[in-house]
């Protein structure tokens, strides 16, 4: 297979994947204040990504694919509230484990990441053309 | 090394085949820069390339899934880590991104310079057959 050509797709599996881990990044940010319904409940669990290697069949390349998407363990916080509606008999209301400043340091390693693999896409389309400009 | 063997296109290809080999190998770097455990690959030099091309041993490939007998690429190319990666990460990945956006520039440029070269080559030639430029 071309070589520029697994350039080319291997760069876009690396975009796919930042693009995936921004979502779930956006996913924890919007739910960052979900709470529960009825007493006692849990709130909305931060969801955490990991990345894994993959060895594209064709080409023989190691492209980069989604391992899963988990949800963080950490305990959730406790907020004094009695009249919310999923207080316990206490008065606590449990308060996702979202933590935005760790979302939003996550939020510019992906996009630091995706911009480097476009910048690869870039480098090797250019170099593909300047193949094909020999025929020229 | 036989260069005399070696006439100036055939180089000029395969130095385009070794830059090409070499930028996929940094594109996978980059898209596995978040991966943990994830080691840095370089491919070995383009002298060790001509080497080899004089003498291809091994079985011989017919499909991309074969696997080479000596862990080259087809194309002469051989793959391994990189012991001098500038950085290892909490998560085992030693891929340092500004390391590989460096050599993807050098080898984006010397790209650029082995197929111009080749077009000059190719007008040299036009020149001497039709006594035009």
């Amino acid at each position: 297979m071309d070589t520029l050509k697994t350039v080319l797709s291997v760069a876009a599996s690396g975009m796919r994947a930042q693009g995936e881990r921004l979502k779930v990044v956006s996913e924890n940010v919007a739910n960052a204040s979900s709470t529960g319904n009825s007493n006692g409940e849990d709130p909305y669990r931060r969801k955490i990504i990991s990345f894994q290697e993959m060895v594209d069949r064709d080409s023989g390349a190691s492209m980069v694919e989604v391992d899963g998407v988990r949800r963080d363990d950490a305990d959730f916080q406790l907020n004094y509230d009695p009249s919310h509606p999923a207080a316990d008999e206490d008065g606590f209301v449990k308060v996702s484990n979202v933590n935005t400043i760790l979302e939003m340091s996550n939020m510019r390693e992906a996009s630091r990441s995706y911009q480097a693999n476009l910048n690869m896409f870039e480098t090797g389309r250019s170099m593909r053309s300047q193949l094909l400009d020999l025929l020229k | 090394m036989k260069l005399g063997g070696m006439s100036f296109f055939q180089l000029a290809s395969q130095r385009m085949t070794w830059l090409g080999a070499r930028q996929a190998v940094i594109s996978e770097n980059v898209a596995n820069a978040d991966t943990p455990d994830y080691k840095a690959k370089k491919v070995s030099g383009f002298d060790a390339m001509l080497e080899n091309a004089d003498a291809m041993q091994g079985l011989k490939v017919t499909d991309t899934r074969h696997i080479t007998s000596s862990g080259e690429t087809p194309n002469g190319v051989r793959v391994t880590a990189d012991e001098d990666a500038w950085e290892g990460s909490i998560d085992g990945n030693t891929v340092a991104l500004e390391q590989q956006t460096i050599d993807a520039a050098e080898v984006a440029g010397s790209y650029r310079l082995a197929a111009e070269l080749y077009r000059r080559g190719h007008s040299l030639l036009t020149i001497a057959v039709t006594g035009v430029r």
